[in-house]
């Protein structure tokens, strides 16, 4: 049951949230975040015109 | 073509940044280290972690995101998601995501939803196209 439960959680936040997710052609959400030790922040719109940025989203399990 | 790779081909002209975010299978969540998905896991040797409990602080979403890097050796900078999921929830990210975002901060490929169309070789193509169209890249 619980296996079920947690599956359908992970299906209502997908669909929750991808409506309004970026797509082709729309302005990326800015974002600042830090690192694993709180350092070296980052700032998604400091490579405007300067690189394209890859987005590699994930966890560890 | 594994992340790894898309890295050595690109990291010269495109940056890239790993985003650490909620866990996916946490012990205490959609557990996958029991059943037939821990057997497909062992059988694949994912380097993925079984034995990861979901964080409650940010504290320890930055301990566990340094346990990832270090073991999953993309070579790949992480960045760690705060604790109310912003980054995550603007993104639809979770469980996994990948996207390039052109010059003039646009998107250019969004992957669908993970983990079904998690495919590095997409993001190849994509950043293959993107740079033969680009002027000056």
């Amino acid at each position: 049951m619980a296996l079920i439960s947690n599956r359908q959680e992970a299906t209502d936040w997908q669909k929750k949230h991808d409506v309004n997710a970026p797509k082709v052609g729309d302005f990326a959400p800015d974002f600042e975040l830090l690192d694993s030790n709180s350092e070296n922040p980052v700032r998604l719109s400091y490579y405007q015109g300067k690189r394209p940025v890859a987005l590699i989203f994930g966890s560890f399990t | 073509m594994s992340l790894q790779d898309l890295y050595a081909k690109y990291h010269q002209q495109v940056q890239f940044l790993s985003i650490y975010i909620r866990e996916a299978h946490p012990v205490d969540g959609w557990w996958f280290g029991r059943g037939p998905m821990s057997f497909l896991l062992k059988l694949s040797r994912s380097r993925v972690a079984t034995d990861v409990y979901d964080p409650v602080t940010i504290e320890e979403r930055r301990a566990v995101a340094g346990q990832c890097q270090h073991a999953l050796q993309y070579g790949i900078h992480t960045y760690v998601d705060d604790m109310d999921d912003a980054v995550n929830k603007a993104y639809a990210a979770w469980p996994t995501r990948l996207y390039l975002i052109g010059l003039d901060g646009r998107v250019e490929y969004a992957a669908g939803l993970g983990p079904w169309d998690f495919h590095p070789a997409k993001l190849d193509k994509a950043i293959e196209t993107y740079l033969a169209n680009t002027p000056g890249e």
